[in-house]
């Protein structure tokens, strides 16, 4: 039953796919939509040659991995520093009052606005790239953190305590595991979104990367160009989403099984 | 000698943000003696639970206060194991994991837990589901869960707190059987809440009758029908009836 559903569902995610691939070739094939959309075929056609000659200075597959390497040292710090930031300002009542007011200033703060600042404290390295990065991941797993924490019932803590945990031990038993759900749903919006920001992040001066070709392609004015980063931005975006959601269902079994 | 459990003129007083007052217990007093099987019944939802968890050290009274064995209770603790109504397991650990936590928490060794709770897992019946986890087993499993996760952890008192009440009826009734069942193969104080006039006949050694809000004890009267009993039993029939009429006076 449950099989034939999903496969219902894959069915009509290919359709919609399939569809939207018709709508934009077909409309480009019109003279006056050609103007403002390349062919998707073209499209297709460029990223494909792209893995063989280089694009600008180099191969797509190298630019694709620069990019990631951009996003995963970005966003392994601001794992480490979001879970810890998000724990230190929820679970303990000092850290709370010490970190909550940092955090709320920050978090509606967009990527874009730290361009200017990441240029003038770490220059138009590799750095500031990291920079940006990390500054839009990490704020979206600290929230992801902290109401993963207050979503932690009392009685669930009630009845540990009944079940004679000591105080010290209530953090690893309980409220860490039942925060574990909500801390993966951070970080899979979080790597969405560490991906997205690469384009900003490129923004920065480079030569390389993903975001650079969409930079690249509007200076060149290579419309193509830019589809196909886009594209590929698109693509890796989802991978890594389904690569998260991948390790969630193996670490957190309990809690997808039900589902 | 001390009674396992003494209750003495407790009050609790809710007060809300407004300021309003809600006294939901007021000077209320009893004693469980060492393997008792008392049930507080009453009508309503007026202040069984709160009792029940003040007794469990969830709840803190406005006066009065709860002994155990001679000693002040003051918080929560594996010797006063509760049976909730809303069953709360860990839904994280499997059945076996929830069953042994306490003798994990305590730092016994693994080998030594797991047979523990093996032994607990067959007395309730669920043997073949130790590596279920909570979301994938029915209501009166998850039940069973919850009172063999108590046992382990060998409290001096067992409280339950309507544990059948979101049970169908005939769980319920294959429930209210096991329990009775289990507590004559492993002795133990347990305080039993309900609502359910048959529920608490068909359990109880001694019944203690709670008024609606506030609560305070109506009657206390000892059950001396053999067992097992008979929801059909003239005798069990006439009981009920004279608790029944009991509650319909004081309204």
């Amino acid at each position: 039953m449950k099989k034939r559903e999903s496969l219902r569902k894959s069915v009509w995610t290919i359709i919609s796919l399939v569809t939207l691939f018709l709508i934009w070739y077909l409309g480009s094939r019109n003279e006056e939509l050609g103007r403002l959309m390349p062919d998707p075929v073209e499209v297709l056609k460029f990223i494909a040659a792209g893995f063989v000659a280089p694009i600008g200075k180099k191969l797509l597959w190298e630019h694709i991995l620069w990019s990631l390497s951009r996003v995963l040292i970005g966003y392994v710090l601001a794992c480490i520093v979001g879970i810890l930031l998000g724990f230190a300002a929820s679970w303990f009542k000092v850290g709370e009052a010490v970190i909550r007011p940092f955090y709320l200033l920050l978090r509606s703060i967009p990527s874009l606005a730290w361009i200017p600042l990441a240029i003038l404290w770490f220059g138009i390295g590799e750095k500031s790239k990291y920079f940006i990065i990390f500054i839009t991941a990490v704020m979206i797993i600290m929230t992801n953190v902290m109401d993963g924490v207050k979503a932690v019932s009392p009685e669930l803590l009630g009845v540990a305590r009944m079940l004679g945990t000591k105080e010290k031990q209530l953090f690893v038993r309980v409220v860490l595991p039942c925060a574990v759900p909500q801390i993966f749903n951070g970080l899979q919006v979080a790597v969405g979104s560490a991906w997205a920001a690469v384009l900003a992040a490129e923004m920065v001066r480079s030569s390389e990367g993903v975001g650079w070709i969409i930079l690249a392609g509007q200076s060149s004015m290579n419309m193509v160009q830019i589809f196909a980063g886009i594209v590929v931005i698109g693509m890796i975006g989802l991978l890594l989403a389904l690569l998260i959601r991948a390790a969630e269902r193996r670490l957190c079994a309990w809690n997808v099984r039900g589902k | 000698m001390s009674s396992m459990i003494e209750v003495k003129n407790v009050r609790k007083l809710f007060v809300n943000e407004e300021g309003e007052k809600n006294e939901v217990l007021k000077n209320v007093s009893f004693h469980v003696d060492k393997n008792e099987f008392v049930v507080i019944f009453g009508p309503g939802q007026c202040g069984k639970t709160t009792l029940l968890n003040i007794i469990a050290g969830l709840e803190e009274a406005t006066d009065g206060e709860v002994l155990k064995m001679g000693e002040t209770v003051s918080g929560p603790g594996p010797d006063r194991a509760v049976v909730f109504q809303d069953i709360l397991l860990f839904p994280w650990l499997t059945v076996m994991q929830n069953v042994e936590y306490s003798m994990k928490v305590r730092g016994m060794d693994s080998r030594m837990r797991r047979e523990e709770a093996g032994k607990y897992i067959d007395l309730v019946g669920l043997n073949g589901f130790e590596k279920a986890y909570p979301v994938q087993i029915s209501g009166g499993m998850k039940q069973r869960v919850g009172i063999a996760r108590a046992y382990c952890t060998k409290p001096d008192v067992m409280l339950m707190d309507e544990p059948f009440g979101a049970l169908d009826a005939q769980t319920r009734y294959l429930m209210q059987d096991e329990v009775i069942r289990i507590s004559s193969t492993e002795k133990r104080t347990v305080v039993f809440v309900t609502n359910n006039v048959e529920e608490a006949i068909y359990l109880a050694d001694r019944i203690i009758i709670m008024t609606d809000c506030p609560s305070t004890v109506l009657k206390d009267i000892k059950i001396d029908l053999p067992r097992p009993r008979s929801y059909v039993d003239p005798e069990f029939l006439s009981l009920r009836k004279e608790i029944s009429a009991m509650l319909n006076r004081k309204r």
